[in-house]
C-alpha cells in the first residue's frame, strides 16, 4: 500500500549542533495525525521547516501524496507545496488585524470542495473578542490561536504545527485539544505536531515519534510507546515509570530485593538468572493496607481523579503508585504504605 | 558543496544587490587607488605645518558638534517624550523643521547677524543709538560659529531617532526604575538613556559623518579642518592624489568609530519594540518653574535652529525683494522637483531591491558589502563627485574605448549623471531606512506567507510593502530634503543652464551677496519645510 | 507623438545641449551681470550661451576628465594664477585674436587667455589709528615691519587672492626675501585669519585691527548701500590706500577667459570674449561688479570715482599676471610655513 507521506533517510540539519540524523517515518493514511516529541532544542522545528520546504536536504527524500517534494535534486518551493506551518512564536502579519490574518488562510482553500467554516474556527478557538485587534495588541496565547486558525483554514495537504498550544491558557487547552482533534479528523487533514508535552502527543497523535540525541528513537502508537518503550532513554524521557534492578527467575517471573516476586509475560526472552532493569509503571502496583510489603511515603500528589504516591524502598529506590481518589487515604509523608503482593504486570519490559 | 552554494546564491536578487554595491563603491575604490600614485611636496609641507592643527580642529569640531547635538537632541526628545508642559505638542513637530535649514545657509545667517556691523549691530544701534556696539556682540565665527551652525542644522537626526526610541520604551522599564527607588535623574541615566543607546548612536553617527565631511560651513567660517587640508591639496597644490588619500583616512576614521561603537555594545541586549511599549505612557505633568524651564529649553532650540535663520533670510528678502522677483521660480522649482523625483524613485527602488535580495539570499557577503555603502555619505560631496568623474573618464578611455559612443557626456554633465552621483551619495540613507523597516518584519512572517501559498513577489506586494510603507515614505522625505539642500555635487555635475535653489543661493553667497542669496535660500527652506510639514505626523508617528 | 516624447526625455536626461549655434561657458564667476551680458550677446549674434558655474577647481577637473568629449568652449575664472595653471595643463588653445591683442595690455594676457576685467588688492586702514607718516608711501613690503605688530588683519592663506599677491611679491623680490616678509607679516596679525575681505574691512572699522589688505570691490559693495546702512557707514570709517605708488604699482589681479583646446565652437567663443571687451560690456561689468575695466577710456563708476578708488592710481604693469601661476604654489608653501592659517 502506498503511504500518504514518507520521509526516507533524511538528515535534518539547521546547524551542526542542531540536527537529527537519518530519519525515516511514514504516515500511512490521509487524515492521520502524528506527533513528534522531544526535549527543546533538539531540532524538531528544523524537521517541520524542512518538510515545509524552508530548508533544503542533502540526501534522502520526502514524499507527499506520491510526489517527491524534497530530495538531493528536487526542491519544491514552499509556496507550491500546499503545506501549512504554524510557527511556535506566532507569525501573524503585524499590519493586518486578526480576522484579516486568518482570511489569508481562507484564500488558499478556495478550490477545496469541503471547507472549514471561518465562524466555526473562530468559535472553537475563542477568537471572537480579538477579531479586530492587531497582533501587537493580543497576548502570545491569543496569537497562537489565531495562527492555528489561519493554518487550519488553509486546509493544506499537510498541516505542520510547532508547539501549537504551548502558550495557551490551561483552561482553554484541553477544550481546544478536543476540538482540534475533531476538526482534523472530520476534514481529513494530515497533521504533524511537534510538542514536548507527552499527554498532548498521546492524545492527538495516531502515532508519535520520540526524538532524542539527534535520532528518532521510537516511532509508534501512543499505547506502545507507553507500554513498550524501546530504550532506557525513551523511558527516562517519558518519565512515567521507574527502572528497578531485578533478577529473572523463570519465564513468567522475576525478583527484586525490596519488592519480592513480580509476575507477568515477558516481551523479550531473558535467560534465567539474568540481571535486568525492569520498567515499573505507576499503574502496575496496587495498594493494599493489609499487605506486609510496607514502604515509606516520600511524597503525595493529589490529582483530582487520583493520588500519586512516591514511595521509597529499603534500598532507596523511588517508585510511584496510582490510587483512586475516592479511597480515603491517611498515608501522609513518612507513614507506611502497603502494596499488594505478589506484584503482577501484564507486559514485562526489561532492559539489559 | 561549492557548486551548490553558487547555484543557490547566483540569482537575479544576488546579482542586482551586487551591482548596486559595486556602483556605490566606486568612490571608495577611486580614492583608495590614490595610494598607488605619487603625491606632491604638499604632503611634506602639510605634515611640517598644519596637519596636527587640522586633525586637532577636526576633532574639536567633531566633539563640539556631537556634544551640542546630544544635549539639544536628547534633551528635547526627553522633555517631549516624558513630560507634559506648555507647548510640548507644538515643539514635538516644530523641532523637526530644523531639517529644512542647510548648514551653509545657517552659516550665512549666523555670520550676517553677528559680524561687525551686522544685523545685531543694527538692532543695538536702533535701541541704544550710535556707538561701537561691535565690542559687545559675541563673535560667533570661527570654530564656535561652525559648531553652532552644523549642530543646529543637523541635531534633528538625534532628536527624531531618540524620540522614536523613547517612545517605544516600555512603561514597565520606567516603572521598574520607580520601583527600585531611582530618582528621575537616575532613571534617566541608568534606564532610559542606555535603552535608547542604539538610536542615539545612529543619530550621532549621521551627525559625525556630516560634520567630518562638511566643507561649506567650515570654509565659510575659516576653520581649518582636515577638509581644509583636502581642499588645499587639491585646489592650491593641484594634488588630487593627496586629497584622495586624506579623504580615505577620514573614511577609515569614521568606519573606525562605527566599528568601535559596534564592538562596545555587542554584548548588551537592547530593547525591541514590545507590545507593552505601545501603551500610552503616563507623561508627568510639569507645573511652575519646571514647566517654564522645559518650555524655554525647547523654545530656544526651536528659535535658534529655525526661527533665527528664517527671520534673518526673510528680513533680507524683505529688504531686497528684487532678488526674489528676479528668481526664475518655475524653472528652479521644476529642476529641484525633477531631481527629487527621479533620485528618490531610483534610490527607493534599488534600496528595496537590495534589501529584498539580501533578505532572500541571506548572503553574509552581500550584507557586509552593503555596509560599505555608507562611505558615500561619509566623504565630502565634492570629493565623491570628482572620484566619480575620474572613474567615468578612466572607464571610457582605458576599458571601453567605444569610438562611436560618447560615454562621458552620458555620465558627466547630464541629469542622469547628476542623479547617479546623488544615488551614490544617498544610497546608504535609503538602504538603511528601508533596512530599519525590514528589521521589524520577522523572517518567519515571510515563511508564513510562502506557506500560505504566496510567491516571493506576492509576498513582497502583499506583506512587505504595506508594512514598509511608512519607512519608505519617511526615507523619501529625508532624501527629498537632502537633495533639495545638496550643493557641491550639483555644482560640479550639473548640465548647462541648470540651476537649483541651492546653486543659486551659493552663486550669490560666493560673490559676497548674502542678502541676494536670501531669496533662493528662503525658497529652499520653504520647500523643505513643506516636505516636513506634510509628513511631520508620519515622522513622529509611532509606527507599529 | 509618443516617440517624440521618448526622444525628448532621452535628450533631457542624457544630453548636455542640443543647439548648433552655441557657445558653452564654464565659469567660476557667478555674477548676474555676466548672465545679462551673455543674453545681450545672444540677442546680437544669435549664438546661444550655455553656462555652468561652479567652483574653479571642480570645473577644471571636470573639463580635464571630460577631455576630448568636453562640451566646454570657454572657461572664465577670477584669478590669473588659476588661469595660468590651467593653461599649463595644455587645456587652452591660442585664442588671442588681433582684436583682443589691440584691446588688452600685454601683461594682462598670455598667448592662450586674456583678462576681461581687473581687480586691485589694496590697503584699507583706520585713519584715527594709523598716522600719516605710517601710511605715506606705504608698500606691501612694509607691512612686515614691527610697527604693525598686532595691527593687521587678512583672510586665510587658502584665499587665492592672497596666494597671487604673495606670488607677485616672489616674482618681484625673490623667494628668500618674500619668505622673510611673510614671516614678519604673519607676526603682525591682530587676529587669526578668517572670513572674507569685507569682514576684514569691517574688522578695521570696528577697531579689531588697524589695517588690512582687501580687494576694492568688497569695499565698493558696502559703500553702495547694498549691505545696508550700517555697513555703508562702517565703510566710510575706513580709508582705501593704493600701495607701492612710487615703485612698480598696486598688485593687480584679473578675471580672465580662455578658449579650450577641445572647443567645438571656438569661433563663437572668441566672439564672446571680444564682445566682453567692447565698451558697453566693460561698462556693464564695472558698474555691476565694481571691478576695473581692462580696456582704455572707460569712465569709472560714479561711486568708485567719489570714493577715491578711481582709475588714476599706478597699477603694477611690470609684473605680468601670468607669472602668478608660476609662484602660487611656492607662495602658499611660504605662507603655511610661516603659520599663516
Amino acid at each position: 500500500m502506498k503511504n500518504y507521506f514518507e520521509i526516507n533517510n533524511v538528515t535534518f540539519a539547521a546547524s551542526k549542533k542542531n540536527k537529527v540524523d537519518n530519519v525515516s517515518l511514514k504516515i500511512e493514511n490521509e487524515g492521520d495525525t502524528i506527533c513528534l516529541l522531544g526535549p527543546s532544542g533538539i531540532g524538531k522545528t528544523t524537521i517541520l521547516r524542512t518538510i515545509a520546504g524552508l530548508e533544503k536536504i542533502k540526501s534522502g527524500s520526502i514524499i507527499l501524496n506520491g510526489k517527491t517534494i524534497s530530495s538531493e535534486t528536487i526542491h519544491v518551493e514552499p509556496e507550491n507545496r500546499n503545506i501549512s506551518l504554524s510557527f511556535q512564536d506566532n507569525s501573524l502579519f503585524p499590519h493586518y488585524n486578526v480576522i484579516d490574518n486568518i482570511k489569508f488562510g481562507v484564500d488558499r482553500n478556495k478550490r477545496k470542495t469541503k471547507k472549514i467554516h471561518l465562524d466555526d474556527v473562530i468559535e472553537f478557538l475563542h477568537l471572537e473578542n480579538i477579531k479586530f485587534k492587531y497582533p501587537h495588541q493580543i497576548s502570545s496565547g491569543e496569537g497562537q490561536r489565531a495562527s492555528l486558525a489561519r493554518s487550519l483554514l488553509s486546509m493544506p495537504n499537510l498541516l505542520l504545527l510547532d508547539e501549537p498550544l504551548s502558550n495557551i491558557d490551561q483552561n482553554f487547552k484541553e477544550e481546544i485539544q478536543v476540538k482540534l482533534k475533531q476538526i482534523l479528523r472530520e476534514y481529513k487533514i494530515t497533521t504533524i505536531i511537534v510538542t514536548h508535552d507527552s499527554y498532548e502527543a498521546f492524545y492527538l497523535g495516531n502515532k508519535c515519534g520520540i526524538i532524542l540525541n539527534s535520532q528518532l528513537k521510537q516511532y509508534d502508537d501512543p499505547y506502545n510507546l507507553h507500554h513498550f518503550p524501546n530504550s532506557i532513554e525513551v523511558v527516562n524521557f517519558l518519565n512515567k515509570g521507574t527502572l528497578i534492578p531485578a533478577t529473572v527467575i523463570d519465564e513468567k517471573s522475576l525478583e527484586n530485593k525490596d519488592l519480592g516476586l513480580i509476575k507477568g509475560d515477558f516481551i523479550k526472552h531473558y535467560p534465567k538468572g539474568s540481571k535486568v532493569k525492569l520498567l515499573l509503571q505507576p499503574e502496575d502496583l496496587e495498594h493494599d493496607d493489609k499487605s506486609n510489603l510496607k514502604l515509606d511515603v516520600v511524597d503525595r500528589k493529589f490529582r483530582g481523579t487520583n493520588f500519586i504516591y512516591t514511595l521509597k524502598t529499603q534500598s532507596d529506590l523511588l517508585i510511584q503508585v496510582f490510587v483512586h481518589s475516592h479511597h480515603i487515604h491517611q498515608h501522609d509523608i513518612d507513614e507506611k504504605f502497603g502494596i499488594k503482593k505478589p506484584i503482577h504486570i501484564d507486559h514485562i519490559v526489561c532492559f539489559d | 558543496m561549492e557548486i551548490e552554494l553558487l547555484e543557490k546564491r547566483i540569482n537575479i536578487w544576488y546579482l542586482s544587490s551586487l551591482i548596486i554595491s559595486i556602483i556605490v563603491a566606486i568612490p571608495v575604490v577611486v580614492i583608495s587607488s590614490s595610494f598607488f600614485e605619487n603625491t606632491s611636496e604638499y604632503s611634506i609641507i602639510l605634515r611640517e605645518t598644519f596637519l596636527l592643527d587640522y586633525i586637532f580642529n577636526s576633532l574639536i569640531l567633531l566633539i563640539g558638534v556631537l556634544s551640542l547635538t546630544s544635549v539639544i537632541g536628547i534633551g528635547c526628545a526627553y522633555l517631549i517624550s516624558f513630560y507634559d508642559f506648555t507647548g510640548a505638542n507644538f515643539f514635538k513637530w516644530a523641532l523637526i523643521l530644523s531639517f529644512a535649514i542647510p548648514a551653509y545657509i545657517y552659516s550665512y545667517s549666523l555670520s550676517a547677524f553677528f559680524e561687525n556691523y551686522g544685523t545685531a549691530y543694527s538692532i543695538l544701534r536702533g535701541i541704544f543709538g550710535e556707538g561701537n556696539h561691535n565690542l559687545y556682540i559675541p563673535k560667533l565665527d570661527g570654530m564656535l560659529g561652525a559648531i553652532i551652525a552644523i549642530s543646529f542644522s543637523i541635531f534633528g537626526y538625534v532628536y527624531v531617532l531618540t524620540r522614536v526610541s523613547f517612545h517605544y520604551q516600555s512603561q514597565n522599564l520606567i516603572d521598574l526604575g520607580k520601583n527600585l527607588g531611582f530618582s528621575k535623574k537616575k532613571t534617566f541615566l541608568k534606564i532610559i538613556l542606555p535603552a535608547a543607546r542604539p538610536s542615539i548612536v545612529a543619530g550621532l553617527s549621521l551627525v559625525a559623518m556630516e560634520t567630518l565631511s562638511d566643507f561649506g560651513s567650515v570654509s565659510f567660517f575659516g576653520v581649518s579642518t582636515l577638509t581644509t587640508g583636502i581642499y588645499n591639496a587639491w585646489i592650491a597644490f593641484d594634488d588630487l592624489t593627496l586629497a584622495n588619500r586624506l579623504s580615505f583616512y577620514l573614511l577609515i576614521f569614521i568606519f573606525g568609530l562605527l566599528i568601535l561603537e559596534n564592538i562596545s555594545r555587542q554584548k548588551a541586549q537592547y530593547h525591541s519594540p514590545s507590545k507593552d511599549s505601545l501603551k500610552t505612557k503616563n507623561k508627568i505633568k510639569l507645573y511652575g518653574y519646571k514647566s517654564a524651564f522645559a518650555f524655554i529649553f525647547c523654545f530656544l532650540v526651536f528659535f535658534i535652529s529655525f526661527i533665527f535663520p528664517v527671520v534673518q533670510m526673510g528680513y533680507w528678502t524683505y529688504l531686497f525683494p528684487k532678488y526674489l522677483f528676479e528668481l526664475n521660480l518655475i524653472n528652479l522649482l521644476s529642476n529641484t522637483l525633477i531631481l527629487v523625483f527621479f533620485s528618490c524613485s531610483l534610490l527607493i527602488a534599488f534600496g528595496i531591491l537590495s534589501n529584498y535580495g539580501n533578505r532572500i539570499t541571506k548572503s553574509k557577503f552581500l550584507q557586509i558589502l552593503t555596509t560599505f555603502s555608507i562611505s558615500g555619505y561619509a566623504m565630502p560631496g565634492i570629493i565623491l563627485a570628482v572620484a566619480y568623474i575620474t572613474f567615468i573618464s578612466y572607464l571610457d578611455e582605458n576599458l571601453l574605448q567605444l569610438k562611436n559612443y560618447n560615454i562621458k557626456s552620458l555620465f558627466i554633465g547630464s541629469i542622469f549623471g547628476l542623479i547617479l552621483v546623488y544615488f551614490i551619495r544617498f544610497y546608504s540613507l535609503a538602504n538603511n531606512g528601508i533596512k530599519a523597516g525590514y528589521l521589524k518584519i520577522n523572517y518567519s512572517i515571510d515563511e508564513s506567507a510562502y506557506l500560505l501559498g504566496y510567491s516571493k513577489i506576492k509576498t513582497f506586494n502583499k506583506i512587505h510593502l504595506p508594512y514598509l510603507k511608512n519607512s519608505i515614505f519617511l526615507v523619501i522625505i529625508l532624501l527629498s530634503i537632502e537633495i533639495v539642500k545638496e550643493l557641491p555635487i550639483t555644482l560640479i555635475m550639473r548640465p548647462f543652464n541648470f540651476d537649483t535653489f541651492a546653486t543659486t543661493a551659493y552663486a550669490y553667497a560666493s560673490q559676497d551677496l548674502l542678502e541676494a542669496a536670501a531669496a533662493p535660500a528662503i525658497m529652499l527652506i520653504l520647500i523643505s519645510s513643506a516636505f516636513i510639514l506634510i509628513t511631520s505626523k508620519l515622522i513622529l508617528k509611532d509606527q507599529q | 507623438m509618443k516617440k517624440l516624447l521618448v526622444i525628448y526625455c532621452f535628450l533631457y536626461f542624457f544630453a548636455n545641449s542640443i543647439f548648433a549655434n552655441e557657445v558653452n561657458v564654464f565659469t567660476s564667476r557667478h555674477y548676474d551681470s555676466d548672465v545679462q551680458l551673455y543674453e545681450k550677446f545672444t540677442s546680437i549674434t544669435g549664438i546661444k550661451v550655455n553656462v555652468i558655474s561652479g567652483e574653479d577647481a571642480a570645473l577644471e577637473k571636470r573639463m580635464i576628465e571630460e577631455g576630448n568629449d568636453s562640451k566646454a568652449d570657454l572657461y572664465i575664472t577670477a584669478d590669473a594664477g588659476r588661469l595660468g595653471l590651467f593653461d599649463k595643463k595644455d587645456m587652452f588653445q591660442n585664442s588671442i585674436s588681433t582684436i583682443i591683442k589691440s584691446k588688452v595690455p600685454e601683461n594682462f594676457r598670455s598667448e592662450n587667455w586674456t583678462a576681461i576685467a581687473k581687480r586691485a588688492r589694496i590697503i584699507f586702514y583706520a585713519k584715527e589709528r594709523v598716522s600719516k607718516d605710517e601710511i605715506k608711501n606705504l608698500r606691501y613690503e612694509d607691512l612686515s615691519k614691527p610697527n604693525w605688530k598686532n595691527r593687521i588683519t587678512i583672510r586665510q592663506s587658502n584665499s587665492v587672492y592672497n596666494q597671487s599677491l604673495v606670488a607677485s611679491l616672489i616674482s618681484n623680490n625673490g623667494i628668500v626675501k618674500t619668505e622673510e616678509w611673510v614671516k614678519g607679516f604673519v607676526n603682525n596679525f591682530a587676529r587669526d585669519p578668517q572670513d572674507n575681505d569685507r569682514a576684514q574691512i569691517l574688522a578695521v572699522a570696528s577697531g579689531e585691527a588697524d589695517i588690512t589688505i582687501a580687494n576694492t570691490y568688497y569695499y565698493a559693495l558696502m559703500l553702495s548701500g547694498q549691505k545696508g546702512k550700517d555697513q555703508q557707514e562702517a565703510a566710510k570709517k575706513v580709508t582705501p590706500f593704493f600701495p607701492n605708488q612710487n615703485d612698480r604699482g598696486t598688485h593687480m589681479n584679473v578675471s580672465g577667459a580662455g578658449v579650450l583646446k577641445t572647443s567645438k565652437n571656438s569661433e563663437n567663443a572668441i566672439k564672446l570674449i571680444e564682445f566682453l571687451l567692447t565698451k558697453e560690456s566693460q561698462e556693464h561689468i564695472i558698474n555691476n561688479t565694481f571691478e576695473y575695466p581692462i580696456i582704455e577710456n572707460i569712465e569709472p563708476n560714479e561711486l568708485i570715482k567719489n570714493s577715491n578708488l578711481g582709475n588714476n592710481f599706478r597699477q603694477d604693469l611690470e609684473t605680468p599676471v601670468k607669472e602668478y601661476s608660476i609662484y602660487q604654489a611656492e607662495a602658499l608653501k611660504l605662507m603655511l610655513k610661516a603659520g599663516w592659517k
